[in-house]
């Protein structure tokens, strides 16, 4: 069960709704099950032109081996790394622990996509040499636009699993 | 020697390895050298200024380079640097 203050799940909604239809992506940090603080962090693939994305996909997304030709199409958010380690350090000062990643799905469920889930893996695997805790892995769903949802993914071994949300009252 | 670790979209220039053993005194060197030792793959860490990618952070043991003194962080034998890129998803 992870518990996150509600104006913290507000806030990924808004952060959400700014930036349809582009993805938004940021992360969440805490102590153990409790979130108590999140960081917005730039979808570097929301603010490219399009001459800058036809370079970045030819110098980088195109050749994600692990991707098929369907998936890399699919990647709608990419973290600025400098706001990521930000972040991180952030997070270490506080003496919190990086409890997950957000990201938005504009006009899908609130399920990790085949993407998501390759790409979780693979962190995963670098995860593990720098010490990192396993996060987990949230997604922000404005399919319905009246009522967002959101829920939170443990992924291991290629597999989602849903850890259930308990909002708290601020 | 210092050990790099290769991320998965940038083994094939290394011939599919994940680590690779190279010598150089600071982070930048160690890029420089990885770069004529593996041909492309510097162009893919750093921009056409030569500074590391948006979506790349590089780790020196396990700290981010920021965080350190950047592309002149010096290393010493032992040290181990990580190439990783930042979360990114899908639809």
């Amino acid at each position: 069960m992870l518990h996150i203050p509600a104006d913290i799940i507000q806030d990924m909604i808004a952060h959400a709704r700014e930036l349809a239809p582009h993805e938004c992506c940021g992360i969440l940090s805490g102590k153990q099950e409790t979130v108590v603080e999140s960081y917005r962090i730039t979808n570097i693939l929301a603010n490219m032109s399009q001459q800058e994305l036809s370079r970045f996909e030819g110098a980088k997304l195109s050749d994600l081996q692990r991707l098929s030709p369907e998936e890399r199409a699919d990647i709608a958010f990419q973290m600025d790394a400098r706001e990521m380690a930000m972040a991180q350090r952030d997070i270490r000062t506080k003496n919190a622990d990086l409890i997950g990643f957000y990201h938005s799905h504009t006009a899908s469920p609130a399920r990790p996509s085949q993407t998501d889930v390759t790409i979780a893996m693979e962190f995963e695997h670098y995860r593990t040499k720098l010490n990192l805790p396993e996060p987990l892995h949230l997604i922000i769903s404005l399919e319905n636009a009246e009522s967002p949802d959101v829920r939170a993914y443990r992924i291991q071994d290629s597999q989602a699993t849903e850890v259930s949300i308990q909002q708290s009252s601020v | 020697m210092i050990k790099v670790r290769i991320p998965t979209p940038l083994r094939p220039m290394t011939g599919g390895k994940n680590e690779v053993e190279i010598d150089g005194n600071s982070v930048g060197e160690i890029i420089e050298n990885l770069g004529s030792a593996h041909p492309g793959i510097k162009e893919r860490i750093c921009d056409e200024q030569g500074e590391v990618r948006r979506f790349i952070n590089i780790y020196v043991n396990e700290e981010d380079i920021r965080f350190l003194t950047g592309k002149e962080t010096p290393l010493k034998d032992g040290d181990e640097m990580s190439i990783i890129p930042a979360i990114a998803g899908g639809r």
